[in-house]
């Protein structure tokens, strides 16, 4: 069809915001906080959740969840972006920063410019460390002061805040650091590689 | 090529069966809305270029709105092959984008964009062997109906057995149309239950569907009925344990689950 | 907030309009046998997650990932790793199993 016919009074009952420093373009603020999954919700218990950190072959760090909890604790508030358009501000999330889980193993710095995140269920995503260290980034546990339930990524997700929410990946078990990137999950079915909201990279070509 | 209408439902059927053409987005015309329950109402289509459809077959409908936002879902086509226009049967959901405005918003001589039919999958013709047994909560009833109304129009005695499960009298959508199909059909049974209110004097069944339900109003697996459960998807997922439970053949348990929200 | 995921899972049969896009004969029926436990099962009876971002589709028999098909801006992805092979038969009654 050359023009696409518009429906008589239909419209969005969604407020696409004016973009602002909070909402990026293209996106609209809700209140609620709706779940997408790629797969059933996996209901690993805290008894053989670990969490661990690999380089190549080695193994640098892994905790099993009392020795997670006992890391340094950090409490972020942030706004979230999905790709799907919707926004999210102001939650509140508390966990480990990934600057702490490095020093906990010992690491001045990253070991290699990338990583993986790999997650029960199967899901992955890769994410430059740039944007994890400095504060960036988080493993986190709790949302709102409550232990983060299983459909909202508990026991522990992956924040990443800068970039569109696919890239905080839930059920999260390890974090493999690579030289070289590659693509996970998303990123290799059409998704941005990287996914800066600001910019509005959602999709491979962006 | 269009091929519509009542003298040539025996090609829209084999039409529909055919090699599948491209998907296109075609333009559907509101024709007539008919008001089925105090939330539930269907649309009566007319789209252009229609080439037919088998009883069970959904459509995807994209709405545009002036400042280029956009919507997509899909409905069930409720209608049979042999009418000539198309029937969509729509519940409002109440924080719903799409349902609200197709159920209090639309008007005849409106027009939105459809494609289809797609869904093979979930389809039932009067040439299936075997009885059919179908299994509805709510909208799920839709394309069920469909199937029945083909069942009716072509006047066959395959063996057929409708358990619709509904929150209240008032919320059983098509009540009299299927209540006068089964008072003119020895070979069709209805069995209704519902769930959160009966009125005075009920003698139907109460309450969810389980186990003792399924195993009473049934065809026995050793008839092997074609099966079809429509409807939300933890009822649709709860009838379908049972049914493998009571040693119904998995494969021939035909599943739509309409997600949370029941469509 | 917790809202129950199993709710959210549909089947595959509800992802025939993207599908369509991408395959020209009746995708719906077509039987695809899983790579991952080798059970055999027409695509319309996969488990199927449709996140917003695209549709995600798995085996009934052991949850394993079949396929994933997404639509962006850019065009239309389909990844079919997890399934070992796809048989399109001639015949349109659905409910017949190969």
């Amino acid at each position: 069809m050359d023009e696409t016919p518009i429906s008589r009074g239909f419209r969005s009952r969604r407020q696409e915001q004016a973009p602002n420093n909070r909402v990026p373009p293209g996106q609209y603020v809700t209140t609620d906080f709706p779940v997408l999954s790629a797969g059933p919700t996996p209901q690993t218990k805290l008894q053989s959740w670990n969490f661990a950190l690999q380089l190549g072959a080695s193994l640098l760090g892994r905790w099993n969840w009392a020795e997670f909890e006992a890391l340094p604790q950090s409490t972020a508030k942030k706004d979230i972006h999905c790709v799907t358009k919707w926004s999210k501000l102001d939650t509140t999330w508390q966990g480990v920063t990934f600057d702490d889980i490095l020093k906990s193993v010992g690491l001045a710095e990253s070991p290699a410019p990338y990583i993986m995140a790999h997650c029960d269920g199967g899901y992955t995503t890769n994410i430059p460390v740039a944007d994890l260290i400095g504060g960036k980034g988080m493993i986190a546990t709790r949302y709102e002061g409550s232990p983060i339930p299983p459909s909202h990524g508990g026991p522990a997700r992956l924040l990443v805040p800068r970039l569109y929410f696919w890239k905080s990946a839930k059920w999260v078990r390890r974090i493999r650091f690579m030289e070289q990137d590659q693509r996970g999950f998303w990123e290799s079915l059409g998704y941005h590689n990287y996914g800066d909201p600001w910019k509005e990279q959602r999709y491979d070509g962006d | 090529m269009a091929i519509r209408g009542k003298n040539n439902a025996m090609m829209a059927t084999e039409a529909a069966a055919g090699p599948v053409r491209r998907l296109n987005w075609q333009l559907a015309h509101v024709r007539d809305i008919v008001v089925e329950t105090y939330r539930v109402k269907s649309v009566v289509l007319d789209v252009t270029d229609w080439q037919g459809h088998l009883p069970g077959h959904h459509v995807d409908i994209r709405l545009t709105a002036e400042d280029g936002y956009q919507a997509q879902r899909s409905y069930s086509i409720a209608s049979p092959p042999e009418d000539e226009l198309l029937k969509l049967t729509v519940e409002r959901v109440n924080d719903g984008e799409v349902s609200p405005y197709l159920v209090d918003d639309l008007r005849l001589g409106d027009e939105f964009e459809l494609r289809g039919p797609i869904g093979g999958y979930f389809v039932w013709t009067v040439a299936t062997r075997g009885p059919l047994w179908l299994i509805a909560a709510g909208s799920g009833i839709a394309p069920l109906i469909a199937m029945l109304r083909h069942r009716a129009k072509r006047k066959v005695r395959t063996p057929a057995l409708l358990l619709y499960s509904s929150r209240s009298l008032e919320d059983v959508i098509y009540r009299d149309e299927l209540d006068a199909m089964a008072r003119a059909d020895p070979d069709l049974r209805i069995v209704h239950t519902l769930t959160r209110k009966q009125p005075n004097g009920w003698n139907g069944h109460r309450g969810r569907i389980d186990r003792a339900l399924l195993a009473e109003a049934c065809f026995p697996p050793e008839q092997a009925p074609n099966t079809f459960i429509c409807g939300p998807t933890p009822f649709v997922e709860h009838v379908a344990d049972l049914l493998v439970e009571l040693r119904h053949e998995p494969f021939r348990i035909k599943t739509e689950r309409f997600g949370p929200s029941g469509g | 907030m917790a809202e129950n995921v199993s709710s959210l899972v549909l089947d595959g049969n509800a992802a025939a309009g993207l599908l369509q896009e991408i395959f020209v004969p009746e995708i719906t029926t077509a039987q695809v046998e899983c790579g991952g436990c080798d059970h055999t099962a027409p695509i319309g009876s996969l488990q199927l997650y449709m996140s917003g971002m695209g549709a995600v589709l798995r085996c009934s028999h052991c949850d394993g990932l079949v396929m994933r098909a997404a639509r962006t801006a850019h065009g239309r992805w389909l990844e079919m790793k997890g399934a070992r092979c796809l048989r399109f038969s001639g015949d349109m009654a659905a409910d017949r199993q190969c």
